[in-house]
């Protein structure tokens, strides 16, 4: 019953997480080898060669850092991609841990992201890691309402907080049909919430690399997995939240969550190499003022939606 | 045995790169960014190698010092085009450009392989200030804001915010003239509150940016307006690319750079204007600030004070230009947006009369008078304008600042050191 | 059972991210001063970097706590949302309407700008 209930979820959680880690690292050189970066060296073996030289390189040290939220902020990001990824069902059985309020738990998921990340560039007591925090925070604010009213859409023809549940509410018709404003919303969230390409206002090249912008060797290295496990956690909640999860004719249902996530990972990336980043300033107004109201209309949509079926 | 392992493995990673800029250190960095298994890095604590590229001037030996100390063990340090300083062990220059890329790599692979001792550090390994003992609990100081804990004072409230006369801790600092987000070798005294600028103050021009030598022989004879136009692109669209991957548009950035690798009178800019519309660089990025007056505009020249509405263009004055129906573009705004809107413009524009000129072999008929790339040439070349900045920051949020500053070719211009680039 | 396995992955992820830079870690000495200072190209900072710093959108942060306090009433009301029917569409449709109006004053106000 331990290893079934306990040995069995953990792992399945962590090769996700390592494994998951690993492809957007790969998806991700192929996107930027796409997109006109110089091509050369093997993009399979890059990551792992990257992973190894922040191993052997030594961990910097700023003069008067917050040491044990410096080094916690992370770990606490990589357990967070954790949970997202314990929750996200791969079949109607086959779930980490099936929690009854997993859509609850996934938005304290993007709050506490945050938190995290907010810690990371206001512990190394940096200038240029502070205004990545500083600034971060203001887009965190802005988009977890969005994501709010995007999931509790989901959750309406459910009638449930639970993943597997609101899997099983698409059957008939993905959500990613029945309420067409959902998904092209809650991917602005993940690249919120991973501070990915155009909403990079954490680690931007502007600031020298943000909040990451004082952290080399070992640090870095947990900092850059986890930021890439969130994203798989993410791709992996929007499958399951409007893709119908496993869902689909013909392959095994873990099997058409894989291809799904991959495809949300692909969109992601690509938005990540394709858009600018924004202005603070800019980003946060167009997130209140424009998609915020349009997150109100997803939900209304869905709420109709859900009464007439 | 294990560690052998990890660091044989770790050896056949791309060399991460730090560059530091001295005088024309930048074709070095243009090489590079289109280089396989280089990365270039925008802070020293993600790489393992530094790179000196170009002479640095004296008076910036200090902050190369601290730069220098700040890579994490285990770094290299390769010179390039540069004397290394005497007191130095283990350093290695190279001055062909060819050679670069293949040294970088092989100094990263060395190092981690362990046959390459990390280069040591220059200064003493002390704090700013003495602290330690100091104080009721030997934390650098008394009370709550008094003192150097860890070596240095805490944040003080000095001045109220420019936009809403708030008055909170403002912080002050120096930044560069290593900071890749600012042109090369230029440093300013800033002061922050929140991430919006409260002063600037120039201390550092940057260096003067090489003028193609091509413009310096259009002073001494007529020359063939294409090979002029064409040296006019080129320098537009190395600009381009530092601001479009301040922008986070790496991709975009580097083919900037591959069309400026390539240039010839048969090439074209809409690929790249249609990339930049089409990624919304011109609506979502950090545009907004840094519009110049008439006056400023004026003082600064070139592509931006036409930027601003100004259509002074010495090139309108030559019977050689004219003839190739030549007519200034502008624009009317004269802030970032209006500027790199202006260059596209004027980048178009030059490799069409390049293409005009190559087919009528038109050649410049005035020597007296000449537009650089960076601005009018009557007497003297243009200077520096970096002084412009400090009433244009103050009220700028950092990223609008910086895209201010990355906008504005405010280096004076100078004759190339040494061989001509293509 | 499903919450101690939530708990045990949450220690694990935690204690991974934490080993993964303590066992490297163990053996470095610590950096020297003036690498210790914090990066700004070459230049130095006249003082620590924290601060009593300007939120310049505190104002929305007022704004988000309005909302996630509806957040609250959503949860549970997301769940029996089809077996309330029309009825609760309205409830939520009116609240959410005065919400709007929160909004569009304080777009009026200029809470969204850095201000």
């Amino acid at each position: 019953m331990i290893v079934d209930q306990l040995i069995l979820p953990l792992l399945m959680v962590l090769v996700t997480l390592s494994v998951g880690a690993y492809i957007v690292a790969v998806l991700d050189r192929l996107m930027a080898g796409a997109f006109g970066a110089p091509r050369g060296g093997n993009v399979w073996l890059a990551p792992l060669t990257r992973g190894a030289w922040l191993l052997t390189q030594h961990a910097n040290a700023t003069e008067a850092p917050d040491w044990r939220a410096w080094r916690l902020a992370p770990a606490l990001y990589l357990a967070l991609a954790a949970i997202g990824l314990a929750v996200m069902p791969w079949s109607a059985s086959l779930v980490a841990t099936d929690l009854v309020t997993s859509v609850v738990l996934w938005g304290s998921v993007e709050a506490l992201a945050t938190v995290v990340i907010f810690l990371h560039g206001w512990s190394a007591n940096a200038l240029l890691t502070l205004i990545g925090g500083y600034r971060y925070v203001a887009l965190g604010l802005s988009y977890i309402l969005i994501s709010m009213f995007v999931l509790i859409g989901v959750a309406l023809p459910a009638e449930s907080l639970q993943f597997t549940q609101v899997v099983a509410s698409q059957e008939g018709l993905w959500n990613v049909l029945r309420q067409p404003l959902g998904l092209p919303l809650f991917l602005i969230v993940g690249l919120g919430m991973t501070f990915w390409g155009p909403l990079d206002l954490a680690d931007s090249t502007d600031l020298a690399g943000g909040t990451a912008s004082e952290v080399s060797g070992p640090p870095r290295l947990v900092w850059d997995i986890a930021r890439a496990a969130m994203l798989v956690a993410f791709s992996g909640v929007a499958t399951t939240a409007f893709l119908g999860g496993w869902l689909g004719p013909w392959l095994p249902g873990p099997l058409w969550v894989i291809v799904k996530m991959l495809a949300v990972l692909s969109v992601l990336l690509l938005l990540g190499r394709w858009l600018p980043r924004l202005a603070p300033e800019r980003c946060v107004t167009l997130m209140w003022v424009v998609l915020l109201p349009l997150s109100f209309l997803a939900l209304v949509w869905a709420g109709a939606v859900a009464l007439w079926e | 045995m294990a560690v052998n392992w990890l660091r044989k493995f770790a050896s056949r990673s791309a060399a991460t790169v730090f560059p530091v800029l001295g005088r024309q250190g930048e074709a070095a960095l243009h090489r590079l960014a289109l280089t396989p298994g280089i990365e270039l890095v925008d802070s020293p604590r993600h790489a393992s190698v530094l790179l000196v590229a170009g002479e640095i001037p004296a008076d910036r030996f200090e902050p190369l010092r601290r730069v220098h100390d700040q890579l994490p063990h285990p770094f290299a340090v390769l010179w390039f085009r540069s004397e290394p300083w005497p007191h130095l062990e283990d350093v290695t220059r190279i001055d062909a450009l060819d050679a670069l890329p293949e040294a970088l790599i092989a100094a990263h692979r060395e190092l981690l392989l362990g046959r390459r001792d990390s280069a040591s550090r220059i200064l003493p390994d002390e704090p700013p200030n003495p602290w330690e003992g100091l104080g009721d609990f030997g934390q650098g100081g008394e009370g709550m804001m008094g003192g150097v804990p860890y070596g240095r004072p805490m944040a003080m409230n000095m001045m109220d915010d420019v936009r809403d006369g708030l008055t909170l801790d403002s912080l002050s600092f120096r930044l560069g003239p290593f900071y890749p987000g600012l042109p090369p070798g230029m440093a300013a005294e800033i002061t922050l509150q929140g991430d919006l600028v409260q002063m600037w103050s120039t201390q550092l021009a940057p260096y003067p940016r090489a003028l193609d030598p091509v413009f310096f022989a259009a002073r001494e004879r007529p020359v063939p307006i294409a090979e002029l136009e064409l040296a006019r692109a080129h320098h537009h669209l190395r600009r381009l690319f530092s601001a479009l991957r301040l922008a986070g548009l790496e991709g975009a950035s580097l083919s900037a750079l591959r069309l400026a690798r390539e240039l010839s009178p048969g090439s074209r800019l809409d690929g790249l204007r249609r990339r930049l519309v089409r990624s919304g660089f011109f609506r979502l990025s950090s545009l907004a600030g840094g519009a110049l007056e008439a006056e400023q505009a004026r003082q600064l020249g070139g592509p931006a004070a036409r930027a601003a509405g100004l259509d002074d263009d010495l090139r309108s004055q030559d019977d050689g230009y004219r003839r190739l129906g030549f007519a200034p573009v502008t624009q009317s705004a004269g802030d970032t947006r209006a500027r790199w809107q202006q260059l596209l413009a004027e980048i178009e524009q030059s490799l069409q009369l390049a293409r005009r000129a190559e087919r009528d072999k038109a050649c410049t008929e005035r020597m007296d008078s000449i537009e650089t790339p960076r601005g009018p040439w009557l007497e003297q070349l243009p200077q520096d304008g970096s002084s412009l900045l400090d009433e244009l920051m103050p009220g700028l949020e950092w990223g609008d600042a910086l895209a201010t500053v990355a906008s504005l070719d405010v280096a004076a211009a100078e004759r190339s050191l040494g061989e001509a680039p293509a | 059972m499903e919450l101690v396995a939530l708990l045990l992955i949450l220690l694990i992820g935690l204690g991974a991210g934490l080993l993964i830079q303590w066992l490297p870690m163990r053996h470095q000495p610590m950096p020297t001063w003036p690498q210790r200072a914090p990066f700004l190209g070459g230049g130095t900072p006249d003082s620590h970097a924290w601060s009593r710093y300007h939120v310049r959108y505190y104002p929305m942060t007022l704004l988000l706590i309005a909302f996630e306090m509806e957040m609250m009433f959503m949860y549970p009301w997301a769940v029996v949302f089809v077996e309330k029917g029309m009825m609760a569409m309205m409830e939520m449709g009116m609240f959410l309407a005065i919400l709007s109006v929160g909004i569009v004053y304080a777009w009026r106000e200029g809470v969204f700008k850095w201000q």
